[in-house]
């Protein structure tokens, strides 16, 4: 899997190194006013670093504020207080600089796969007036054969590529989506549940993809799941929310930790004993003890060789 | 019009025979309402053992409902008679010669326009209807016959016709009756009347017509109906005309149209009304009527009023009380009938 | 036609008609409304050959002809020899289908910005603000009761009739677009955002492309409000059109024209319906 050319800043070129590109959440808070009275707050004073390269699996139950967290860095929310900075610089609307991956909907039902693909690119070549041009001709072309070569990485075969989503399976929809956000090759990519309604051999199937992709070109990932194997799989770091409680120290965040890593493949990982009890540990740390108070711990050892890692 | 497409002939059913008596808004046919709120038809219907009912409608729906067989009797211009149930077949009497327009319906103009300056402007009128015979009338009676085909004629429809002729200076030429005739000039500016009803006396008739067939009822309750109404109609005329209770008869029907009494007083004013019985049999038993229903039934056929097909003007003859007809004997679809109006008069009734 | 369906198949939701009794059943109503119609007319006729009310067959054939062939009565008379495509275009109900068409089209053309607005009401929100409230308080004003201002501010000639169309059917059509609009998903429009596209990016290329094909079903809804204006229109005041002819036409009871008139309305509409359809189906395929 090779994705060493790609689209900047409207040209298809070579990408030879990735620029480093870090998120940090300073005294992030989100809250809402309720009626008739009181607020509702979803996260509160969050501090987050986030480093260059990261891949953050982002793990919660439902209203913990892990999808809110993902729309905040994606510029989609404003917080009530502090700030998002990416790249040193802040975030007030939504632009090419994140990827985006939803769970579903995300791709334009009017236009064929390849047409889809194709679309962060042309936008970011020219504005209305340059399509007019015959030079937007000759680079439509190019980029439509790099835009297939893409999609056949991805899995799509030759004659799914002029179909309209509504004709593929959900499987092949997702990897569209996938390969329509990085063929702008973004800095930061934000995933939310992009896999959770998928069936459980595609969704294997495109986590092992999608972890050598992004091995290929490591842009800042931030994965947002409810599924713990996965969350553990994909991840260099695993943050794990709950849901604001006004009595806990460290806010929402629950857990933070590093995740080690292996150069097998996923399947192979999923079966090791070492898997199994780093998720146990997961669970019985984060998800047992929401009633709890819930430290809020870091692991500091990176474990290379496989070692199971120390709690506490 | 679905009523009349559905309508099935319903024979008189059960005693009393009970008749019913259409009418619409006009100055000539509001007593009718007042006929009936006073009490003054309910007496002389007793007075034969019939039930008289009187029932209020838009003109046009009027026709619909009597050419339809949905009512037996209904108030409408000598025009209409025509072109209605007699162009339909449905053969037609007319009982009563209530009145003429006397200046009740005028051509109106801006702008000190004449009469020879009209062909070519927009003129808004109802089509097909007496506005239309009179901007003929007009035209003709001035030497203006040869330009009539270059009107140009825009139907519309009374209910807007002042609104839209007074909202918008360049309209120019309108044509209506009073009491629109009225509103519109009262709005004072620049308009004048070019011509009215009054320069054709006795052709814009205004009748009580019943059908034919109700009419000639073996059992003899359409003659009962006939002698009951007319009997009621100049009761209450003579009333109308300046007899004691003239004030109640005139608010009375003024309330019938919702008009101010000064104003239906106005439009009394220009209408001729036959408030004897001597002087409406004597009118339809002369030959200035037949001159003028001669003038109305070649302007009908002109402009194919009669019938889409109907070949020539003959096709639809009118049956005089003298038994003279104009038009083919076997084809005479309306009759009009001074017997009625000959036996009030005689105090027959 | 093998077994007639019994009493048990006709009431039955999951019953499979053949096809040669679905293509027959949907032409008997057609049939019952003609044979009650001549079974009316020929009745009334019996008892009054000339009767015009229900006209029978003959009457109907000599009104059509009579519309097709024709002037109308308000133009002059025809030169004989001419021959019949010339008669046909110079005829009464060509002139009168040309008038209203006319109208017609102008209305639809002036109907585009309403879309426009709708769809801008959806995704922008300070268009939102300002638009919403107000054509949701304009819809409800019954159009018709207006026309005597439009009369005033338009003239009585063609423009109070088209604007009479524009607005009784433009709020509608606002409304109908930005519930459409508003129902495309939002992660389509973050989406798009992050793939570098600009605000009218978003709201044309992305946002109408996908709803045209709803767009236009909503246009093919409304040609029949569409339509009832017009006629409302030209039947209060009008020099000609299809509606001025049968408010005419009424004043001397002639459902011989009336009726041929009628059922020529109806195919139009008909036909412009089916015209959007297809075209829906060509340029949209994916819907």
């Amino acid at each position: 899997m090779v994705l060493a050319v790609g689209v900047l800043d409207g040209e298809i070129v070579e990408v030879s190194k990735r620029r480093p590109v870090e998120i940090s959440l300073r005294e992030v808070s989100v809250s809402y006013p309720l009626s008739p009275s009181g607020r509702k707050t979803v996260l509160s004073e969050l501090n987050l670093e986030i480093e260059a390269g990261e891949f953050v699996a982002v793990l919660g139950e439902t209203g913990c504020g892990k999808s809110t967290l993902l729309r905040l860095i994606l510029g989609q929310e404003l917080p009530s207080t502090g700030s998002i900075i990416v790249d040193g610089k802040p975030v007030t609307r939504i632009d090419s600089r994140r990827g985006y991956v939803p769970q579903k909907y995300s791709l334009f039902p009017d236009r064929t796969m390849i047409e889809n693909a194709m679309f962060g690119p042309e936008n970011a070549h020219c504005g209305w007036l340059g399509r007019l041009r015959p030079s937007f001709r000759a680079f439509k072309r190019k980029l439509r054969a790099e835009a297939e070569r893409q999609l056949l990485c991805m899995g799509l075969c030759t004659a799914d590529l002029n179909k309209y989503p509504h004709q593929l399976s959900g499987g092949m929809q997702q990897r569209v989506a996938i390969a329509q956000a990085l063929m702008m090759k973004p800095p930061v990519l934000l995933m939310d549940e992009a896999f959770s309604a998928l069936d459980p051999s595609t969704r294997a199937s495109l986590q092992q993809q999608l972890r050598e992709i992004w091995q290929e070109t490591r842009p800042t990932v931030l994965f947002v799941t409810h599924n713990t194997s996965e969350a553990l799989l994909l991840g260099t770091r695993l943050i794990v929310l709950a849901p604001h409680r006004e009595n806990r120290p460290g806010g929402n965040v629950i857990l933070d930790m590093s995740l080690p890593q292996s150069g097998d493949t996923i399947s192979v990982r999923k079966q090791s004993r070492e898997f199994m009890e780093l998720r146990e540990h997961v669970k019985r740390h984060a998800y047992g003890n929401s009633s709890s108070s819930g430290e809020y711990r870091r692991v500091q050892e990176i474990r290379e060789r496989g070692d199971s890692p120390e709690c506490k | 019009m679905v009523a009349a497409m559905l309508c099935i002939v319903v024979p008189a059913v059960a005693a009393p025979p009970t008749f019913t008596v259409g009418w619409s808004v006009y100055a000539g046919w509001n007593p009718y309402f007042y006929m009936a709120k006073s009490g003054i038809l309910k007496r002389w219907a007793d007075k034969y053992g019939i039930v008289i009912k009187v029932q209020r409608f838009d003109y046009a729906a009027s026709l619909d409902a009597f050419v339809g067989k949905n009512i037996d009797a209904c108030t409408m211009t000598n025009m209409e008679a025509l072109d209605m149930p007699a162009a339909a077949g449905v053969d037609s009497t007319a009982l009563i010669v209530g009145d003429y327009s006397n200046g009740n319906d005028a051509v109106l103009a801006r702008n000190n326009l004449t009469l020879a300056q009209l062909p070519g402007k927009r003129i808004m009128l109802v089509q097909k209807t007496v506005s239309e015979y009179l901007l003929e009338r007009a035209m003709d009676l001035n030497g203006f016959n040869g330009q009539i085909s270059q009107l140009r004629l825009m139907n519309t429809s009374d209910s807007d016709l002042v609104g839209a002729f007074l909202g918008n200076q360049s309209n120019q030429v309108a044509v209506t009756w009073k009491p629109l005739v009225s509103q519109i000039l009262a709005q004072g500016g620049n308009v004048k009347p070019l011509f009215d009803s009054s320069k054709i006396p006795g052709e814009i008739l205004d009748l009580l017509v019943v059908r034919t067939e109700v009419l000639q009822r073996p059992d003899g309750s359409g003659a009962k109906f006939a002698k009951a109404i007319t009997g009621a109609w100049y009761e209450t005329v003579a009333q109308l005309a300046g007899g004691p209770g003239a004030e109640q008869v005139i608010s009375g029907s003024a309330a019938a149209s919702g008009d101010s009494v000064s104003s239906y007083k106005e439009q009394l004013r220009t209408t001729f009304l036959f408030s004897t019985p001597k002087s409406a049999a004597q009118f339809s038993e002369s030959p200035t009527l037949k001159q003028k229903m001669d003038l109305v039934r070649q302007f009908c056929f002109r402009h194919q009023l009669l019938g889409q097909n109907i070949a020539s003007v003959d096709d639809v003859g009118i049956r005089y009380p003298d038994g003279t007809v104009q038009g083919k004997e076997n084809h005479v679809r309306l009759r009009i009938d001074s017997s009625y109006m000959r036996m009030a008069e005689q105090g027959r009734l | 036609m093998m077994a007639i369906p019994g009493a048990a198949q006709i009431a039955d939701i999951q019953a499979k008609p053949r096809r040669l009794w679905t293509q027959s059943l949907s032409w008997v109503l057609f049939l019952i409304g003609i044979f009650t119609y001549l079974q009316f007319s020929v009745a009334r006729h019996k008892e009054n050959p000339e009767d015009r009310v229900i006209p029978s067959g003959t009457q109907l054939w000599q009104g059509i002809k009579a519309s097709v062939l024709q002037p109308a009565e308000e133009d002059d008379a025809l030169d004989p020899s001419a021959n019949t495509f010339e008669r046909v275009t110079h005829s009464m109900i060509w002139k009168d289908t040309v008038s209203s068409s006319r109208r017609f089209f102008i209305a639809i053309l002036l109907l585009i910005p309403a879309v426009l607005i709708g769809l801008h009401m959806a995704v922008f929100p300070y268009a939102e603000a300002l638009f919403l409230r107000f054509v949701l308080f304009f819809d409800k004003i019954v159009a018709l009761s207006l026309l005597p201002i439009l009369f005033i501010v338009f003239g009585i000639d063609e423009w109070s009739k088209i604007m009479l169309m524009v607005i009784g059917v433009g709020p509608t059509l606002m409304l109908d677009t930005y519930n459409i609009a508003r129902s495309v998903p939002r992660e389509q429009i973050v989406k798009a955002f992050t793939l570098k596209s600009s605000n009218f990016d978003v709201a044309y290329r992305v946002i109408l492309k996908q709803i045209m094909p709803q767009i236009i079903n909503s246009v093919r809804l409304n040609l029949k409000p569409l339509a009832l204006f017009l006629f409302a229109g030209e039947m209060i005041a009008s020099t000609d059109g299809l509606a001025y002819r049968i408010a005419i036409m009424r004043r001397h009871m002639g459902m011989d024209i009336i009726i041929p008139y009628l059922l020529w309305v109806a195919v139009l509409l008909f036909g412009m319906d089916a015209l959007l359809r297809v075209a829906n189906r060509r340029l949209h395929p994916w819907f």
